[in-house]
């Protein structure tokens, strides 16, 4: 087999190539690249993004190889593989799940950057689809994804995020108003939405009663002033945001226990949390898969985090196979785009105690649902998925994609002041997966 | 010979030697002698594969017994109480910054004393490698700490009293114990430690000598009446030995600094004497002196009546004073200020508020956070990697505290010497995961002094503004020293056959630049008055030459156009940072600030002064100031309307509830066997500009630091940005709902309302006063006025049913402090473990639970008057400034 040297994004100005050294499975990629066309669009209105922070190794999950061997230093996959309801596809055997859930996804499987070292990095290339220039900061793709298609009522949040707040995650240039609602444990709810502990309901109606005086008082006094004016407004539009009915999407008791149990730990209940959030209105939620106390070392599987991983990658499975199917029965898979993320892949070495080290020239992401023309695995890499041998996906095609399914122009241009920036880094949308 | 007759039946009588002289720069404190020792010699390697390369400094690992510090000049000398040394004395520059010591230093301390005859157990406690010696002979050693690359260590065992009281030695640190018979005589006790080293912080921690006799308790070796190690008596150690090194390193960095600023006056008289030869400039006449306190106003006034436009009248006493509070040392004013302030004769109270105000602490506590936001300050706590710069903030807090004039901040931030991790001006200069940093640099210097954005040159020539791309990086250059090439990244991809693009491209990846001063129609190449110089003249010193020379009065006007700004909610340049096609409302008035501002000697706060004096600064808000159609904001009837920024609203809210901010060390490595340059220690906030992102990049429960968070949460919510990978000089803060709900519903904004024992509404509550009272002062604490008869009425109702009865007999107010407690052996090195992980993700619960209740008051009070401070911090008014 041979590498592919050049990228999806060099194919506008080359001539397109026959797929040579196409694995098994993988439709012919490189010949299907835009040339100049329009790009499709999906009809997609929401995104559930799962992150699998620490990076989650391609070949022991949607990628798999032969099987190595960590003892003898073998390089190669630490699991056995299996069939999937696609022909000619398959996964490793602790996806068995999703593995008969297949016809509604696309494995991507060259997925690729340089940024291999620093996971900060990478997983903020993920996110924003760009490396940090210094001269603006850019937004992450929820935010810009909130940014194109605001939320879906007034009384909704457009992006939540589950899991820490941080950088990556950040609507950058495009302001606070882009930025995210989060909560760290499904049981919490989000900081800020969620009122005190201490703090019921009438008691909330009270401490409303008396701000009420304080706020009519500012409201006489100050009529003429705008600015005031609009102080007083959000303040009470706060507080209608905070609302019974949004609220009581995290009441995830509402539903039947033998769903929450499909679903599994905590990471299916923030699963759940997610079909009942873009079922309410929200555009874009992101679940961190950040459950590092499972195996040690979350997908970082480096020295012995390896020995628990198939325990990540079950509940893994579990979760993601559950959506699919919840969504499916609430007829919300067509119109839902499930990406499952990740900052980079694992090679098929072994480090001195048998765990991987990070590889992120290939990797595997996964999208399900949206609209999508699913029951295929994008691209192939080598023999031991060191290297792609069709064309890369770079960080901005998958970018574009994810536009383009959720009906974002991904060649629009978004300002940042006066400053005009492409709403992706010139990124081409991945053609076989629209029909 | 002092012989001390004043030791505690549990101590030994100690004889103390007189020591040798001692730099006198150097505090007094006792008797026991303390020397630093930097650039130590490797040891010799004891194994062929150690003598391979890279030995200096990877594997030069000092034993306790290998540290030589024969023939060695100590670096300092000074002396210490006893032998405990959580903290030493700072290294300055000749120009006062903050230097970081050689990495690793060793400390060593002498005593001679004579104990009584008798047998003692002393206690070497180090984290690395120590050891401690009786006449020369050394009886106990400590190793040397090794610097960790894993991060799934298990958490270790929590420090565990062995010999109750005695303070535990926390891991990483060791005890080595040495048992020996004393005759009586004098002897010479000496420690000699390591400090920091390759993949170390350079931290002593809890370095220390302890002794004990006759299974007794022990206590420092030292002078008279030293601490019993405790954790009582080391923290009360700690704290008074941190007190007084903070004292003891302002006096010395003023001392250094003497002459530095002597040589910036003469800067000053020289531009004075230039500024001597210019025409004079006067403030216009005007028909009405009625809104007119000083020749600001008589400029404004001018234009006023020329639009026939009336001017806003007077701002109210107190809505002026806690405008002013606010604006000067960014908190509100407290009761006990606001009553000072009315105790003061009317016609005299505002200048006496100027002048207190000005002369408060909390002067530089205001300005380093704007400077953050324009310089782009962005450190990172953990692997810098996102346009990280270091921090900086520190240097530019003792800048603003020690008043120095802004030509000497603007040079020092342009030379970028000092330490990078100590909070220096070289902490500007690191821009990492950045190919073109000093693009990046000469971009933001250029936007913060100049009015220049070249942003838009980094890649292609600017389209909106009048620089090419060879511009930014000529200036690049001259901050770099040297020709720069163009990188690859800094281009804008152009494709066969596609679409000529829109902007110029005039440079290619691979072109080289050389160093040139861009800027030629700003000033001439000459300079009027250099900047005083220790060290010989780099290119760095002529862009700072040139930058804030008299004849380039961009600078002046510049620096003059964002502090009125800063005061009055519009530039009378706008956008303040982007003069090329900005509109200049008061061109006038913008010469005349900037031509005083050069006459003072670059002296902000003569500035400052000026405007908060002048009768269009104390003036109530203009409500048709900001209406975009009538462009009537640049007529200065009155200042626009402004709201609290992230960190005034922080910092008021803890004023008024009188707590501190409740907060972790900001450090992912309290171990400290990782190396500054992956792990920066923020230290404790206690204002919030000194909080940091918190870079959880990686999304892991054990490095999330939640009280942190908490006010992260709020600050980030209220435009505060965590990460600064660009220079702002307007935040994007505008009023969102989430801003509402974050404050009347997270963690902190309960922290704030809940009446725990160390809330000074808990106190109010407590004292005998009527219940109107008690509303009146509320009121004061939070809003700065009275409560109107309305307001009385319906918050007296709410409170009246519980108050009578609102104490609980027999209980008081606990003086322990209630904040929550940070486990702090979780580390980097451990992070990856499941206990990690478990325990902050507790802590994270906990802070939501909030602070404990007090018991002092009855839960059918406490509540109803929380409800009260709830309704006052979320009221619109709170956020507003007046």
């Amino acid at each position: 087999m041979t590498s592919w040297n050049g990228t999806r994004r060099d194919l506008i100005k080359t001539t397109a190539l026959a797929g040579a050294g196409m694995g098994l499975g993988a439709s012919a990629a490189p010949a299907a690249a835009e040339r100049g066309g329009k790009a499709p669009r999906g009809k997609a209105d929401a995104c559930i993004m799962i992150w699998l922070g620490g990076g989650a190794g391609h070949i022991d999950t949607f990628d798999p190889k032969r099987r190595g061997d960590a003892g003898r230093n073998a390089p190669g996959s630490y699991y056995d593989s299996i069939p999937t309801a696609v022909q000619g596809v398959r996964v490793a055997e602790h996806l068995s799940r999703t593995a008969k859930l297949l016809d509604r996804c696309v494995i991507l499987r060259t997925v690729s950057h340089d940024l291999v070292g620093p996971h900060g990095a990478a997983s903020n290339l993920m996110h924003t689809g760009r490396k940090p220039s210094g001269t603006l900061q850019y937004p992450s793709i929820g935010s810009v994804v909130s940014h194109e298609l605001g939320a879906k009522s007034d009384e909704v949040p457009a992006y939540v995020v589950m899991g820490y707040p941080n950088i990556m995650r950040d609507p950058g240039f495009l302001g606070a108003r882009h930025g995210y609602v989060y909560l760290t444990q499904t049981e919490t709810g989000p900081g800020g939405l969620t009122r005190a502990p201490d703090v019921d309901r009438s008691r909330q109606q009270r401490r409303e009663m008396l701000l009420g005086t304080l706020r009519n008082r500012l409201r006489r006094e100050h009529a003429g002033d705008p600015a005031v004016q609009s102080q007083i407004d959000v303040n009470e539009k706060g507080f209608r945001m905070a609302g019974r009915r949004f609220m009581s999407v995290f009441h995830l008791a509402e539903e039947s226990s033998s769903l929450r149990e499909a679903y599994g730990g905590e990471f299916g209940q923030r699963c759940l949390l997610a079909r009942r959030l873009v079922g309410a209105g929200v555009r874009f939620v992101e679940v961190s898969f950040n459950l590092n106390f499972l195996n040690g070392s979350g997908w970082d599987v480096h020295q012995q985090g390896i020995l628990k991983q198939h325990l990540l990658i079950r509940d893994l499975d579990r979760g993601l196979a559950s959506l699919i199917r919840d969504l499916e029965k609430h007829n919300q898979l067509d119109r839902t785009l499930i990406v499952v993320s990740t900052e980079f892949g694992r090679p098929p070495e072994f480090d001195s105690q048998g765990g991987r080290g990070h590889q992120s020239l290939a990797f595997s992401c996964l999208l399900a649902g949206g609209g999508l023309r699913t029951g295929q695995a994008v691209g192939a890499t080598d023999e031991l998925g060191k290297k792609a041998v069709t064309p890369p996906i770079e960080v901005p095609d998958l970018h574009a994609t994810i536009h383009a399914a959720l009906n974002i122009d991904p060649a629009k241009v978004l300002y940042a002041g006066k400053r005009p920036v492409p709403i992706t880094d010139h990124g081409q949308v991945i053609q076989e997966v629209f029909s | 010979m002092v012989r001390s007759g004043l030791l505690l039946s549990l101590a030994a009588p100690l004889v103390l030697i007189a020591g040798p002289m001692l730099d006198s720069s150097l505090e007094h404190a006792g008797p026991v002698v303390v020397e630093i020792y930097e650039n130590l010699p490797p040891p010799p390697p004891s194994t062929p594969q150690e003598a391979q390369a890279g030995w200096d400094k990877k594997y030069a690992h000092h034993k306790a017994r290998d540290i030589d510090l024969s023939g060695l000049t100590p670096t300092f000398r000074y002396t210490e109480s006893a032998f405990g040394f959580p903290r030493l004395p700072a290294k300055f520059s000749k120009n006062a910054l903050p230097l970081d010591y050689s990495e690793p230093f060793a400390l060593k301390a002498d005593l001679h004393a004579a104990l009584p005859a008798g047998s003692y157990r002393f206690r070497l406690r180090s984290k690395g490698a120590a050891r401690f010696a009786l006449d020369g002979k050394v009886l106990a050693t400590t190793k040397r700490q090794k610097p960790n690359r894993s991060s799934n260590d298990d958490l270790p065992p929590p420090p565990e009293f062995v010999e109750p009281p005695l303070r535990p030695a926390s891991v990483p640190h060791q005890d080595a114990l040495a048992t020996v018979e004393l005759d009586g005589g004098e002897h010479r006790f000496t420690l000699v430690a390591l400090i920091g080293g390759y993949g170390l912080i350079p931290d002593p921690a809890e370095l220390s000598l302890s002794y004990s006799r006759d299974g007794e308790l022990d206590r420092l070796l030292g002078g008279a009446e030293t601490p019993f190690l405790t954790n009582a008596g080391w923290e009360a150690y700690e704290a008074g030995m941190v007190a007084r090194h903070i004292e003891g390193d302002r006096q010395r960095r003023r001392a250094i600094d003497d002459p530095v600023e002597a040589a910036w006056a003469q800067r000053h008289r020289r531009v004075r004497a230039w500024l001597a030869t210019r025409p004079p400039m006067e403030a216009p006449g005007v028909s009405s002196e009625e809104a007119v306190h000083n020749d600001i106003d008589r400029f404004v006034q001018a234009q006023l009546e020329q639009a026939a436009v009336r001017p806003m009248p007077l701002a109210t006493d107190l809505a002026f004073l806690r405008r002013l509070s606010l604006d000067v040392i960014g908190v509100i004013p407290t009761a006990d200020e606001v009553r000072a302030y009315l105790e003061d004769p009317p016609a005299l109270r505002r200048q006496r508020a100027i002048e207190r105000l000005l002369n408060h602490p909390g002067w530089a506590d205001h300005w380093v956070p704007y400077w953050q936001d324009v310089l782009a300050e962005n450190p990172s706590i953990l692997k810098p990697d996102l346009n990280n710069s270091g921090p900086f903030r520190w240097w530019l807090h003792q800048a603003f505290s020690d008043d120095l004039p802004f030509d000497r901040i603007v040079t020092e931030l342009i030379e970028m010497e000092g330490s990078l991790y100590k909070g220096a001006p070289r902490g500007f200069a690191m821009a990492s995961l950045n190919d073109a940093p000093m693009a990046a640099k000469a971009d933001i210097l250029s936007q913060a002094f100049l009015g220049q954005k070249l942003s838009c040159a980094r890649c292609h020539d600017a389209p909106f503004h009048p620089f090419k791309q060879k511009d930014l990086f000529s200036a690049a250059a001259l901050l770099a020293g040297k020709p720069i090439e163009l990188p690859e990244a800094s281009t804008v991809p152009v494709r066969e056959g596609s679409r000529k693009p829109f902007v110029q491209i005039s440079l290619k990846a691979g072109d080289v630049i050389d160093p040139h001063w861009p800027f030629q129609d700003l000033s001439g190449a000459d300079v009027v008055a250099a900047p005083p110089s220790h060290t010989p003249v780099t290119s760095r010193r002529r862009l700072a030459s040139v930058m804030v020379d008299p004849q380039n009065e961009r600078f002046a006007q510049v620096v003059v156009n964002r502090v009125w700004k800063r005061y009055l909610g519009r530039g009378l340049v706008e956008p303040a940072h982007d003069w090329s096609q900005a509109e200049v409302s008061q061109p006038e008035l913008l010469r005349y600030l900037a031509r005083r501002f050069l006459e003072s000697g670059y002296d902000l706060k003569h500035l400052a002064r000026l405007i908060f004096s002048s009768h269009v600064y104390q003036r109530e808000p203009d409500p048709l100031a900001a209406a975009a159609e009538n462009g009537r904001g640049g007529l200065f009837a009155g200042p626009v309307r402004r709201r609290l920024s992230a960190e005034q609203l922080v910092d008021s809210l803890h004023v008024a509830a009188g707590k501190s901010l409740d907060c972790e060390e900001l450090n992912l490595n309290p171990l400290g066997d990782r190396p500054l340059r992956q792990f920066v220690n923020m230290g404790k906030p206690q204002r919030a500009w000194e909080m940091t992102a918190l870079s959880n990049e990686r999304d892991r429960p054990s490095l999330a630091l939640p009280r942190a968070q908490a006010l992260v949460d709020v600050l980030t919510t209220f435009g505060w940005r965590q990460a600064r990978q660009d220079p702002a000089t307007v935040r994007d803060d505008g009023p969102s709902p989430m801003q509402t709900l974050m404050l009347a519903n997270g963690p902190m904004g309960t922290r704030i309302t809940r009446l725990s024992d160390d809330s000074g509404f808990t106190r109010l509550a407590l004292e005998d006063r009527p219940l109107d009272e008690l509303v009146h002062e509320t009121y004061l604490r939070l809003l700065s006025r009275p409560p109107g008869k309305d307001e009385t009425n319906v918050f007296t109702d709410y409170l009246q049913p519980a108050y009578a009865d609102r104490r609980v007999r027999g209980r008081s107010l606990s003086d322990v402090d209630p904040s929550k407690k940070t486990d702090q052996r979780v580390s980097w090195a451990n992070h990856m473990s499941e206990e990690s992980n478990l325990i902050r993700m507790q802590e994270e619960r906990s802070v939501r639970m909030g602070d404990e209740p007090t018991e002092a008051l009855q839960p059918a009070f406490r509540e109803r008057y929380e409800d009260v401070l709830w309704a006052l911090v979320n009221s619109p008014e709170f956020m507003l400034v007046p």
